[in-house]
Order: structure tokens, then C-alpha cells, then sequence
């Protein structure tokens, strides 16, 4: 049982690493606890890796339910995060530390 | 601020209280039949959680330098890497519970060790983020407060669930209270091998995989029940294939041995 | 170790601390919601008034109070703008509410095309603003409650430490009741739940009572209906003495045997004589030195037999005791003290004051006893040597010792003599507080 479910598993798994395209790059600044540009924009299947660049003195958790990812960004620094491929859609992020004001969307198309 | 601190802090408070209140159930219980003998002293959980705490400082601290490491996704890994260890630790321990194959002493200090592994490294995990958040509000005073508050009440809510699990699950027949705890580590395990490749994949070490469904409609993970039904058994409203795989595999794995199945049976007694 | 105070404060606790916390979040997200609509109502009134104003006489400085953005549009041109919008669109051209990050904030926007004047009119309110408002109200309610949860939980410990204390006053009452006291738990104030635990332990205190009082019934009447024939025994013993060889062996040993059974029926007589109810009121004041006194006196042809020196040291010693079962007292440790020295041996009493205590002390110099058998001397029936000792004994000595002290309320201890060998016996008795 265990066998049949992990080998399923590797299937999958091999079928989903065989569409995989180069990664575009995209760039997200956290700046007085706001994202900017608050809209990144990815096409539809393919991998995103942002450099995210947090200029504020605070620490910021990337949060994302509907993308899946959740990192902290440490005050002054940079760090990579990977997302996608997506279907098309909209995917909300938020700086789960100030998640008021910290608020961005990922548009898929 | 408020609900936003309230959620954020609930989700590793209520982690770690379940996590704690199960163990001394199963603890005590599987120890009671086993051996006949003490639980595992409870200076070990004392020791767990001061360890736990000063570990929780310790990675807040080296975040910084963390998030450089493995091309920036330095604390993907290290959490995912934490993670396993707790898993592992976590099925040892429940082993070491029943084994009469080693002596005595050594049987409790290896349980005491694993155990010791399990809630420190869950509480520092938990903790680095909490303290985090906390430091990171420091620099906005008009936030101090509610999030403060925030973190009082999410607290409150996360060791209360706690204690009443304990006390629900030891009001059970110890037989059921058994299994039942039994049933919720193995759902706590999956759980965290889940998390592992959650973590994996969001550091691009494990390939994408599809969305398998989306549930947030039905049960948003921004609300407390949301956030129990995701610290008891997981829940997530969006969860990959592999995310749900690797829940699943874990679960066999542990159930699939003949350990398990041994102490499953042998409590019917 | 299971509390059940641990459980009740703990289990009271979690359960109040989770549905009081709950309920406020609840009423945090309604009352945000509220909020927002009122609020986005409001910025909706504002866009109005902003198309009403005099364009000519706005200047990029404007403003409408410091929450407040706005931009004009004509044309794909700024024609006026409060100073804190940004040059470029501050939101899109679409009619409708949005989010906006500009000058450092977070605004929510609205947008509307003004068909009259052919402009886009938008507004923008800060949206930190809008949330601190609402925030504000909800914590002045959940304040109080988290303050007040160690309040609760001081106040649940006490209501739970006065709701168990009927049951920790069982306990104390059960753990104070003296080994001896039978007397039934008094079940005045006792709530409802514990009626039937006092209840059981009363009827099994009763029927414990009776059972022994059984036994001590027996045994005592049994004694005294033995006391007759033995006696009638003796006579027939004295009147066969006159007719057969009293010197036989035989004779000799029959002879023993009632003595034996004689003093067994005696020693079993006062054991039992001296019950508790009866023993306060048969109490005086009394010099136990005094008493002492008289005793040795009567009891030294004994010792003289053996060749033994048997001496009285002390003084004058003040308790308050029953003198016969004091007396019996003596007798017995004196008798044993004599039966095991050997010929010419050493016996010495001691009457001493200590800290308010009385101090009666026998020791010989006989051959002690083994520590082995000390934990078994006073046992009832026990005998250290059954075989070669001829004397009349039944091991009922030492009960009777240890009987009457506990009567006193004094202690009995054995331990090693001060002469190199034998055994000392140490009654220590209250003494009489002298006013």
C-alpha cells in the first residue's frame, strides 16, 4: 500500500517537473510596510522567483494562504521567493506582521 | 493589528499546546501499560521547554544571517530540516514508550532525549516567529498594544484548547484515550512531513505540484476554527499533491510498522 | 498525583479563558466590517464634494484634511490634487472602490467619472486610520477580560479550595483520629456528596468497635469464667498433695501447669480491666516515685530469691495516672526484668523528671534482647525463650505494658542498658503540669 501510493507519488510528481520552464524573475521592495508594486503580474505556468527586498527597520512575513508561502523577511535584507507556476487568477499576499497595510495580489493571466 | 496578532500567534501557540497536551496523555498512558512505571520524569518537558525558549531567541537572532544561507532560502531549509527531525523523534519516542527491549534507565533517558527533541525544536520553531513579529512591532508603538493584547489572547486560547484536550482525553476510558491520542500524533506527524515539503517546494528543492483543491470558501484558515482544525489535524484550505502525499505517505509509514501495530493491539489487553 | 483542585482550576479556566476570548474576535471582525461600509460610505460623500469644488482656485497643495487624498482628471490631465496623491493615477480609471499604496500609506480609493464636466474625481482615505478606530473599541472590551483572567483564576482557586473543604477536613479528621479512638466521625455540616462516605466509614468504625469489643469481652469473660475452676483447681491440687507423692516429677509439673494457667488467667484479667471509658475516670494525681516505692518494696522477696540487687533511684515525680494499672505496669517489667537476669544479677528503676515528661526506666543486666525479637516483644502471646524458661509466663507481660501506657498517653521504647549487657525499658508519660 505504502509502495503503490509512494511510486503514484513519483509519477506525479515526474510529470509535473517535465513542463518546467525557465523561471522569470520579478522584484518586490517592502518599504514603510507596503509592498510595491502591489501587483505582480506572472503568466499563467511558469515560475516566478522574486527577490523580495525589505527596506524597512522590521522584520515582515510574506503570507500567502492561496499561494502557499509564508517567509520572513528579515529588516534591511533581501531574500528569494519561488512561486508558481499558477493558473490564471488572482492570488492576495500579505506582510502577515503588518498585514494591514502590507497588501499585494499576484495576477496570473 | 489585533485579530491579525491573535492569528498569527494562535497558529504556533495552538501547534505546540496540542502537540504538548497528546504527548503527556500518550505519555502517560503508554507508560502505565508498558512498563507500570513513572512517565517520563517531568523535568524532561521543564528542560524541553526552557530549551525550547532559549532556542526560539536564538533563531530569531540568527534569522538574518539564516535567510542568506543555500541562495536565501536558508530558513526554508533549516525549518524543514527542524521539522523531520521532529517527526522522527516524535515515532521514536512513541516506540521507545513500549519497548522492553532496553534497560530500564536507558529506555527513559533515550524517551526523555527524543521527547526533549520533539517540543524543543516544535517551541523554537513556533517561538523564533512569534518573537519576531514582536520585535518587529516594537519599531511601530501605536501597534504595541493591540498586538500585545493580541498575543495575550492567542495565548489564553492556545493553552486553554491544551488543557482541555488533556483533561477531555484523560476523562476517556485510558483504552480509548490511547488510540485517540495515538490517532492525533499520527495526524500531527503527517501533518508535519507535509509542512517538510510545503517547505521544500517553496524553496524550489522539491518540483511544483498542482493545487488539489480549494476549500477556503468552506473554512478559511484565518479564523480560530480554522486554526485548530489546521493544528489537530492540518487542515488547509489549499493544500499541493505533494503537500497531501507526503501527509499520507507519513501516515502509512507510521502505521504500516510493526511496532504500531503491536502497541495498537497489545493494549486491548 | 492527580489533584482534583489542579483539575477543577485548570479545567475552569480553559474553558472560561477560550469561550471569553472567542466571543470578542467575533465581535472584532463584525463590528471591522461595520466600519469599513461606514467608512467607504463616507469617502463615497467625499468624492462628491470634491467635484464640486472651485478647480481654478485648488492648488497642488491643497488640502481636505490629512486623511484625505484626492486627484481631479480631465483629459488624461491632473487638474487638481491634494498634496498628498501622488502625479500619476492614483487609482484606476474604473468606477469603484480600491486599495492604493502612495506617500507612505495604504489609502482605500474611489474612483467615479463625472459625466457633467467629463472628469475622473478620486478620493483616497487612509486605511491605518479607518482599522485604529474600530480597533480601539474592541480592545477597551477584551482588555478587561484579559486582565481579569488572573482575578478569575485567584478567585476560582478559592472557590474551589472552599467547595473541597469538607473533604479536607474529612481527611485531617481521619488522619488526627488516635489509633484507639473508635468514636464515630461527627457528620454535623457535611454536604450531601460526602454524607455517604462519612456514613460508610462510621459503619465500618461501628462495626471495627464491635468486633473488638467482641474480643475483649471474650477473652475477659472467658478469663473470668476461668478464674473458678482453676481456683477449685488449686485446692484439689493441695487435698492431692496429702494424698499421692507431692515430690514426683509428675506432681511437680501438673503443679506448674496451673500455676502457669493461674497467671495467665490474671495477666488476661488486667489487660482487659482497664478499658478506655473506665481508665479517665479512675485517674488521680499521683507520685510515681512513690508508687514505685511501695512496689519494690513488695516485690523484693522476689529478687531476693534470685539473689538479684534490685535498686530504686529518682525523686519525686508528679503524673497523672490510674495507680492499679501503673502498679501492673511496673510489676510486669520488674517480673520480666527479674525472670531474664540470671542469678545475682543487677535490676535498677529510675523515676526521673524530664521536659514536662515523667521518665520510667527498668534495665538489667540479664542477657538484652536480640533486635530480632525486639520487634516482636510486644506482641501478644509472643515469648522470647519458650523452652527453657520454667517460671510462670504467658507472653502477655509487655502487651499489657504497652496497654496501660497508651492508656497514659505514653511511650514505650527498649533499647540496650547502661550496664554492658541487658535490657532497659523506657516509659516516658506526660507529666503533671504543675500550677
Amino acid at each position: 500500500m505504502t509502495l503503490k501510493l509512494a511510486s503514484l507519488l513519483v509519477v506525479l510528481l515526474c510529470t509535473a517537473c517535465s513542463r518546467e520552464d525557465k523561471e522569470i524573475e520579478l522584484s518586490l521592495v517592502i518599504r514603510d510596510h507596503l509592498f510595491f508594486p502591489a501587483t505582480l503580474n506572472i503568466p499563467a505556468g511558469r515560475i516566478a522567483k522574486v527577490m523580495v527586498d525589505n527596506q524597512d527597520a522590521t522584520p515582515e512575513e510574506f503570507d500567502s494562504k492561496s499561494l502557499n508561502r509564508e517567509k520572513v523577511i528579515s529588516a534591511h535584507s533581501k531574500t528569494v521567493l519561488f512561486i508558481g507556476p499558477l493558473t490564471p487568477g488572482e492570488y492576495e499576499f500579505a506582510g502577515e506582521f503588518y498585514a494591514k497595510t502590507a497588501q499585494g495580489k499576484v495576477v496570473v493571466k | 493589528m489585533f485579530l491579525d496578532a491573535v492569528i498569527l500567534v494562535l497558529q504556533e501557540v495552538l501547534e505546540a499546546a496540542l502537540l504538548l497536551s497528546v504527548l503527556l496523555v500518550v505519555n502517560q498512558l503508554l507508560d502505565q501499560h508498558f512498563t507500570s512505571s513513572h512517565r517520563v520524569a517531568m523535568r524532561w518537558y521543564g528542560a524541553a521547554l526552557l530549551t525550547g525558549t532559549a532556542g526560539a531567541a536564538l533563531m530569531a537572532w540568527a534569522m538574518p544571517a539564516l535567510s542568506q544561507w543555500f541562495d536565501y532560502v536558508g530558513p526554508e531549509i533549516v525549518n524543514a530540516f527542524m521539522q523531520l527531525l521532529i517527526v522522527v523523534c516524535l515515532y521514536v519516542h512513541c516506540l521507545l514508550l513500549q519497548s522492553t527491549l532496553l534497560q530500564r534507565r536507558r529506555r527513559d533517558l533515550y524517551a526523555g532525549l527524543t521527547l526533549l527533541v520533539v517540543i524543543a525544536f516544535g517551541v523554537a520553531r513556533e517561538g523564533s516567529e512569534i518573537l519576531l513579529y514582536i520585535d518587529g512591532i516594537m519599531g511601530t508603538p501605536a501597534s504595541l498594544m493591540p498586538v500585545l493584547l493580541g498575543t495575550g489572547v492567542a495565548t489564553g486560547i492556545g493553552v486553554s484548547a491544551g488543557v482541555l484536550l488533556y483533561y477531555a482525553l484523560v476523562a476517556l476510558p485510558s483504552l480509548v484515550a490511547l488510540r485517540t491520542g495515538m490517532v492525533l500524533l499520527v495526524l500531527f506527524a503527517g501533518n508535519m512531513a507535509a509542512q517538510v515539503i510545503l517547505l521544500l517546494t517553496q524553496a524550489n528543492w522539491l518540483p511544483y505540484s498542482p493545487v488539489l483543491w480549494d476549500s477556503s470558501g468552506l473554512l478559511t484558515e484565518f479564523s480560530v476554527s480554522g486554526q485548530l482544525l489546521y493544528a489537530l489535524v492540518g487542515y488547509e484550505a489549499t493544500p499541493s499533491l505533494a503537500q497531501v502525499g507526503g501527509y499520507i505517505a507519513a501516515m502509512l509509514l507510521i502505521i504500516s510498522t510493526p511496532l504500531f501495530r503491536r502497541c495498537w493491539r497489545s493494549i486491548r489487553s | 498525583m492527580t489533584s482534583i483542585r489542579r483539575f477543577l482550576l485548570a479545567g475552569v479556566l480553559a474553558a472560561l479563558t477560550l469561550f471569553s476570548f472567542i466571543a470578542p474576535l467575533r465581535g472584532y471582525r463584525s463590528s471591522m466590517a461595520e466600519v469599513e461600509t461606514l467608512f467607504d460610505a463616507h469617502l463615497l460623500d467625499a468624492s462628491k464634494l470634491v467635484a464640486n469644488l472651485d478647480m481654478a482656485r485648488i492648488t497642488r497643495q491643497s488640502q481636505l484634511g490629512d486623511n484625505l487624498a484626492f486627484q481631479v482628471w480631465e483629459d488624461g490631465k491632473l487638474l487638481a490634487a491634494s498634496s498628498q496623491a501622488p502625479s500619476d493615477h492614483m487609482a484606476p480609471l474604473q468606477q469603484g472602490f480600491d486599495f492604493a499604496n502612495f506617500d507612505g500609506y495604504r489609502w482605500r480609493t474611489y474612483s467615479w467619472f463625472d459625466e457633467s464636466t467629463q472628469r475622473w474625481i478620486m478620493a483616497a482615505e487612509r486605511t491605518d486610520q479607518r482599522f485604529a478606530l474600530a480597533e480601539n473599541v474592541v480592545l477597551e472590551t477584551v482588555l478587561p477580560i484579559l486582565l481579569g483572567i488572573p482575578v478569575t483564576g485567584l478567585l476560582i482557586w478559592l472557590i474551589v479550595s472552599q467547595g473541597l473543604k469538607p473533604l479536607t477536613q474529612l481527611s485531617s479528621d481521619l488522619q488526627k483520629k488516635p489509633a484507639h479512638d473508635l468514636s464515630e466521625l461527627p457528620l454535623r455540616a457535611t454536604p450531601k456528596e460526602l454524607v455517604p462516605v462519612v456514613n460508610a466509614v462510621n459503619g465500618l468504625i461501628h462495626r471495627l468497635g464491635a468486633a473488638l469489643e467482641r474480643e475483649k469481652r471474650l477473652s475477659a469473660d472467658a478469663a473470668h469464667e476461668l478464674r473458678t475452676p482453676i481456683t477449685a483447681l488449686k485446692i484439689q491440687l493441695h487435698n492431692l498433695a496429702q494424698e499421692v507423692d507431692a515430690g514426683s516429677e509428675s506432681f511437680r509439673q501438673l503443679e506448674q501447669g496451673v500455676e502457669r494457667m493461674g497467671h495467665l488467667v490474671e495477666q488476661l484479667m488486667s489487660l482487659y480491666r482497664t478499658s478506655p471509658e473506665q481508665f479517665t475516670a479512675d485517674c488521680t494525681d499521683i507520685d510515681l516515685h512513690a508508687l514505685a516505692q511501695e512496689l519494690v518494696a513488695r516485690m523484693y522477696p522476689l529478687f531476693e530469691a534470685r539473689q538479684q540487687t534490685l535498686e530504686l533511684l529518682g525523686k519525686r515525680c508528679m503524673m497523672r495516672g490510674e495507680p492499679f494499672a501503673l502498679e501492673t505496669l511496673l510489676a510486669n517489667l520488674l517480673t520480666n526484668a527479674s525472670k531474664y537476669t540470671p542469678l545475682g544479677g543487677r535490676v535498677q528503676v529510675n523515676v526521673e523528671a524530664g521536659d514536662a515528661v515523667v521518665v520510667l526506666k527498668v534495665q538489667d543486666n540479664g542477657a538484652g534482647i536480640s533486635a530480632e525479637d525486639k520487634a516482636r516483644i510486644f506482641e501478644r502471646f509472643y515469648r522470647v525463650d519458650r523452652s527453657s524458661n520454667a517460671g510462670p509466663g504467658c507472653g502477655l507481660g509487655l502487651t499489657i505494658v504497652q496497654h496501660v501506657a497508651a492508656l497514659h498517653q505514653a511511650t514505650v521504647s527498649v533499647h540496650a542498658s547502661e550496664f554492658g549487657s541487658g535490657a532497659a525499658f523506657t516509659v516516658i508519660f506526660p507529666a503533671l503540669m504543675e500550677t
